[in-house]
């Protein structure tokens, strides 16, 4: 493996030049001719009855174009339970519903416009806890369910519920049993740059949508089932990413705002921006699903997992996006962390006046791993077992079917826990409560696609011109993740050019294949295999033409240095050699014979035979391009939610070492291990950029970061009080790099944009723990949370 | 939809004459870093803006009996001057928290005390070393002891028509130590959930011959501990002397719960940190 | 709605812009020269997105009401490289060590970082932490991001 030029090795991103030049162009910074700019009126109360909503103002104010309420646009249902309209029409539900929206020539008119707009309310009884909007007589935030019934609960339609081998018999065979209680909170996925997007219609009312979605299929799909319920059948969308300025989750879904401003194009006849500012990112941008859980687990004498029983209730907010169903992602660590035989695991989504939530980073997984890694520390504890120990007794192998049914090919677990004993010192450190303490976790996360749709494909084309230049039609969104460096040398190596002959075109349905997405840390696992089989098509093809077309060209060069040098002998090459398309190969642009790579007269610049091949006469030109749609053989999941959704599986563990202030309740990472079984690192020095960067979340996840809410407000919308995490705030994370290659990734790649931020939370919790004998099994882990616990410990309060 | 003249005066004069003729039409600004912020969230949505940053020579940092730091002065300045490290290191400690070096680089001492947030970084350290404000306004210039300066958040004693020229820091502080604590959950680009500031002077036996003690986000201005001070005087600074005024300092504040803290978490801290901050200002004193 | 005309040095260049008075620098960059290097991330001083060099010191220009730029030199991420594209040691660097992922916060990152080096050409990690503290990035951990401004001080320093 140690003879590829480019995959494995850390090709600087200068692919991405213009982002450190100030070229790049984001959506903030695309600008349309003829363009308006969108402006959204978000309700003042939480949950109201709207009895009136004047626009006259605000229609009369020079520069408006439009001005919307649900009164004047179309009345159809939008998102993944169909629960919300696009404008508020009757009833507010949450702080952030969309009442009315306007276009106008300026963002300054358009804001004006906004606050010219009068609307009465009638405040109506809300709830916000999701234990109490279940409980009977709560007020209802929707009196009718999605198809139009009189709704009797707050209790969503989704009964999630896995069941795998016999939990009571697990009890039974338990010689240790815990019940923990957990909680996770909000948090914003906080992407430097905001939402927005630019809807523009032609004049044959097709819609070219400029917009941030990393599910560029999914997101046309959408609008253009919006289309059909709006009297827009059969036109066209085209979905096109501008440059990204980060994702995080934030661009699964069709946004609310998204409808608005092809509402707003549609009425106006121009392009309409809506970009958000960081207020409106905080306040009307869904965030994190949090989750309470309660999780009790066994473990027989020898400290083998029995069984793992949760339940689960998500604050749902007042609509449905992609919060509701992180659950499915949370089956995948509840019943397949480590070794255990049986499996409940029930989560009910609950409506409340809450802001509704989306996906981030680890979909559901961080928020069910805190759990499980928390509750596997307790059990630990109570059967006596060191907790390194203990996960290692239960840890996943290769060759495991798990009760989910996923199948564990490579699997580097062991290989991670015990690097982080190792780098940890563990043994040395360990059970000293004195302030400080060192805890670990673990994580599963699907890393080779996750077949959540009928398809978990992913189509590329690549097509290599006279010169030699590629270009690469990739569906993916390039959001931050390096895969124009990755996927340029993915092709570099499979096609035998240079990283710089290429060039990539990403987020555009007009000229890409169809993709699933760029989430679910799929993207160079499936962009790559993709990527890997339409090179193989396109050197095929430029081979091809190289049997032909090599003898001819040398020998017309012979030829002409005859004429040139009358003495000129041409040698008796074996042409053999290069007869057979399987014998010869491409490296760095140059075609050469596989039995002598350094043959004099047999190595050729590729480009001389794709422009002789262009030119080779009537009837007989070529072109070479290829295509590739790589969709793996993975199931999705069936209706007891089991089945072999990845291609393979990331594991990893994250081991900390904390110092605890007993005084203050602060918490300092003295050193924090990130052991990530990656298959094989395609760029190191990018893969490193994807562990940091996830890890340093986890621990904003962990310690600082919670979008604060009170009833149903955002009272911190802003980055003086949401705490990111800054280059101030050191964390010392050293990675480490398990690489036992994988069968079916490229090159041996699994995901790995995902996993860093998934366990680190959970380890931090573990840590303090072991440093001060508090568990705290709420997050954020606040000095607040860390002195009560101390006080509760001391049985001072 | 905002719109506003922008005023930019050479000389305190021509300030104090705008300052005049405008009113409360007028807003001055400096560093602009919160004026800025509050013009953008329609807290504030003044006709004039009468900017101070033309104001060059009330930029300094300069030790002539006493200490005289300009009210343009940028926290950036403070933060870099080695005298006010050394001699007057509560003030760096607070000014070197302040946001980040892009805020630093502009926003100014003088503004951070007039926008008087319960929470400013310089306010307990200028009360620790006996800061005096020198505020000058149509009837010629005033001095008002700092500890008098804050009438409640965002309120101070300057009046409308008057520009705050200078701090003035006595003398006597030379033979002081001092330190600040700015307890935030951030180590830059945050606001404090707690401030506690000290500054000490220790006779020849070690015992405290003089102590000032200023918290903040602890009232609803920033506050002098004078109880705890009172305590402190004449006694070693040894743990259990320490601890009794960290308590006394407790009782004496009145923090609220807010979204940034809660009442007793404040409460708790003060005990800590005032006797933390009673010993480095003490260390700091037997190194210089 | 006033205009002001404003005159600075932009990116080496004499300027003169005509804008409203209420516009801050950030966004007379942005829209009368159509400098989009420089972002808004946040429009209050919280994010560092914005970042430029103003005579020699980083600021955050969403907060910089334009009057202020009269007579001052201002220098953005599209003028720091060489006149024939050659790019700064510090773009070089972000590039080779991963110090630029999404790419938003870069350009302000970049200008921060600039201003250090400007002034101190070997500075300490501590430094540069602190000297970047008003720069948030979710992408990175800042870990590559401080990696590259040392790479790039090196640089600086051989080229003396």
């Amino acid at each position: 493996m140690s003879d590829h030029l480019y995959v494995g090795k850390s090709v600087p991103r200068t692919i991405e030049t213009d982002k450190v030049t100030g070229r790049a162009i984001y959506i903030d910074d695309l600008k349309r001719p003829g363009m308006l700019y969108g402006k959204i009126l978000y309700s003042d109360y939480v949950h109201a009855r709207i009895k009136s909503i004047d626009t006259s103002k605000a229609e009369k104010l020079a520069g408006v174009r439009a001005v919307l309420t649900g009164y004047n646009i179309p009345d159809v249902r939008v998102g993944f339970l169909k629960d919300q309209s696009v404008l508020k029409k009757d009833v507010v539900r949450q702080f952030r519903d969309e009442v009315a929206a306007v276009a106008a020539v300026s963002p300054d008119i358009a804001e004006e416009a906004i606050g010219l707009i009068e609307v009465e309310y009638e405040e109506l009884p809300a709830v916000f806890d999701p234990v109490e909007a279940m409980k009977e007589g709560a007020p209802l935030v929707h009196e009718v369910d999605a198809r139009g019934r009189p709704a009797k609960s707050n209790i969503l339609p989704l009964p999630w519920n896995f069941q795998a081998g016999d939990v009571e018999q697990g009890r039974k065979d338990s010689a240790y049993i815990v019940t923990d209680k957990v909680s996770t909170t909000w948090v914003n996925q906080c992407c430097m740059g905001t939402s927005g997007c630019i809807a523009e219609f032609d004049s044959n009312n097709n819609l070219t949508m400029y917009n941030q979605t990393n599910v560029i299929f999914g997101d046309k799909g959408r609008i253009s089932e919006y289309f059909s319920q709006i009297g827009l059948k059969g036109k066209k969308v085209r979905v096109i990413n501008p440059i990204v300025g980060g994702s995080f989750g934030t661009k699964l879904d069709t946004d609310i705002y998204e409808f608005i401003c092809i509402q707003l194009a549609l009425k106006t006849r121009r392009p309409v921006k809506i970009l958000f500012d960081r207020e409106e990112e905080f306040r009307a941008l869904p965030p994190r699903q949090p989750a309470m859980f309660t999780i009790e687990q066994g473990c027989d004498s020898e400290g083998k997992l029995t069984f793992r029983k949760v339940e689960a209730i998500l604050d749902n907010g007042a609509y449905t996006s992609w919060g509701a169903t992180t659950p499915s992602v949370m089956m995948m660590p509840m019943s397949s962390l480590y070794r255990v035989p049986n499996v409940s695991f029930k989560a009910t989504c609950v409506y409340t006046n809450n802001i509704y939530c989306q996906a981030m980073r680890g979909y559901g997984n961080p928020q069910a791993n805190f759990a499980v890694e928390t509750s596997m520390d307790t059990l630990s504890e109570k059967a006596g077992i060191d907790p390194a120990e203990f996960r290692l007794i239960n840890r996943n192998q290769p060759g495991d079917l798990t009760p989910m049914r996923l199948k564990i090919t490579s699997c580097g677990l062991k290989e991670c826990i015990d690097s982080v004993k190792q780098e940890l010192d563990w043994s040395e450190k360990k059970g000293k409560r004195n302030g400080r303490g060192v805890g670990m976790a673990s994580l599963i996360h699907v890393a080779g696609g996750a077949r959540v749709t009928l398809s978990d494909g992913h189509g590329i084309m690549i097509k290599v011109d006279e010169d030699g230049f590629v270009d690469v039609l990739e569906s993916g969104t390039d959001q931050g993740q390096g895969s124009p460096t990755v996927i340029s040398q993915i092709v570099a190596e499979s096609l035998g050019v240079k990283p710089e002959d290429i060039s990539l075109t990403f987020g555009d349905t007009g000229l890409c294949l169809w993709d699933a997405g760029t989430h679910a840390s799929r993207h160079t696992f499936m962009a790559g295999n993709a990527a890997i089989v339409a090179c193989e098509k396109a050197k095929k093809q430029i081979l091809e033409m190289a049997v032909e077309l090599m003898p001819r060209l040398i020998k017309g060069g012979f030829k002409k240095k005859k004429r040139k040098d009358p003495d000129f002998v041409e040698p008796d090459l074996d042409y053999s050699l290069i007869s057979d398309p399987e014998n010869l190969n491409i490296r760095d642009r140059m075609i050469f014979p596989k039995n002598a790579p350094d043959h004099p007269y047999f190595k050729m610049d590729v480009s001389q035979v794709l422009r002789r091949g262009l030119h080779v006469g009537t009837g007989q030109s070529r072109v070479v391009v290829a295509e590739a749609f790589y969709d793996p053989p993975t199931e999705t999941l069936d209706r007891e939610f089991k089945g072999n959704l990845s291609m393979t599986y990331a594991f990893g563990t994250s081991g900390v070492e904390v110092e605890v202030d007993e005084e203050t309740g602060e918490v300092k990472i003295l050193q924090l291990i990130a052991a990530h079984d990656v298959g094989k690192a395609m760029n190191p020095t990018l893969l490193l950029g994807q562990v940091y960067g996830a890890v340093y979340t986890g621990v904003g996840y962990g310690l600082t970061e919670e979008i604060k809410l009170e009833k149903g407000k955002v009272m911190n919308p802003n980055f003086l009080d949401y705490k990111l995490l800054t280059a101030m705030d050191v964390i010392p994370i050293e990675p480490v790099v398990i690489e036992p290659g994988d069968e079916a990734g490229p090159y041996g790649a699994k995901g790995v944009g995902e996993p860093g931020l998934v366990p680190t939370a959970p380890a931090i919790a573990n840590a303090i723990y072991d440093a001060i004998g508090v568990r705290i099994r709420d997050l954020p882990i606040t000095p607040e949370r860390v002195l009560e616990a101390i006080k509760n410990r001391d049985h001072i309060i | 939809m905002i719109d506003f003249d922008y005023k930019k005066p050479g000389s305190v004069k021509e300030v104090l004459s705008l300052l005049k003729d405008y009113g409360p039409k007028a807003t001055l600004i400096a560093g602009g870093t919160d004026v800025m912020v509050n013009m953008r969230n329609r807290q504030l949505s003044p006709e004039v803006l009468v900017s101070l940053r033309g104001l060059d020579d009330l930029r300094y940092i300069r030790k002539n009996s006493g200490y005289h730091i300009g009210g343009l002065t940028t926290h950036r300045m403070l933060e870099q001057s080695d005298m006010v490290r050394t001699e007057l290191s509560a003030l760096h400690d607070g000014a070197s928290r302040v946001g980040s070096v892009q805020i630093r680089n502009v926003a100014t001492i003088g503004g951070n005390i007039c926008n008087a947030a319960p929470s400013a970084d310089t306010a307990g350290p200028l009360l620790v070393l006996d800061a005096v404000v020198v505020l000058e306004g149509p009837d010629g210039r005033r001095r008002v002891p700092i500890s008098e300066f804050f009438t409640g958040p965002s309120k101070t004693v300057r009046k409308q028509d008057e520009v705050l020229i200078e701090f003035d820091i006595p003398e006597e502080m030379e033979g002081f130590g001092s330190a600040y604590w700015k307890h935030s959950r951030r180590k830059a680009m945050d606001l404090p959930i707690l401030g506690v500031a000290v500054a000490v002077r220790l006779a020849d036996d070690e015992t405290v011959s003089d102590v000032r003690i200023g918290l903040t986000v602890a009232a609803p201005t920033p506050i002098r501990a004078y109880k705890a001070e009172e305590f402190l005087r004449g006694k070693r600074l040894n743990d259990d002397v320490l601890e009794e005024a960290g308590k006394i300092a407790s009782s004496e504040s009145s923090p609220r719960d807010s979204m940034r803290g809660k009442e007793w978490y404040r409460r708790d801290i003060i005990q800590v940190f005032v006797p933390r901050m009673a010993r480095l200002a003490a260390e700091r004193l037997r190194n210089q | 709605m006033k205009k002001v005309s404003i005159s600075f040095t932009l990116n080496g260049d004499a300027v003169t812009a005509e804008v409203p008075v209420t516009w801050t620098l950030l966004r007379t960059l942005r829209e009368f020269f159509e400098l989009t290097g420089p972002k808004e991330g946040c429009g209050a001083g919280e994010c560092g997105a914005c970042t430029v060099i103003i005579d020699g010191e980083a600021v955050n220009s969403c907060l910089y009401p334009i009057p202020e730029v009269e007579g001052r030199t201002v220098t953005t991420i599209e003028g720091i490289a060489d006149s024939d594209g050659t790019l700064h040691p510090l773009q070089n660097a972000f590039l080779e060590n991963n110090g630029v992922q999404c790419g938003f916060c870069t350009s302000g990152m970049i200008m921060s970082a600039k201003s250090l080096l400007d002034h101190k050409p070997d500075p300490t990690e501590d430094e540069i932490r602190t000297s970047i503290a008003g720069n948030l990035c979710r992408c990175t951990g800042y870990v590559q991001i401080v990696e590259a401004i040392e790479m790039a001080a090196e640089t600086v320093k051989q080229k003396g």
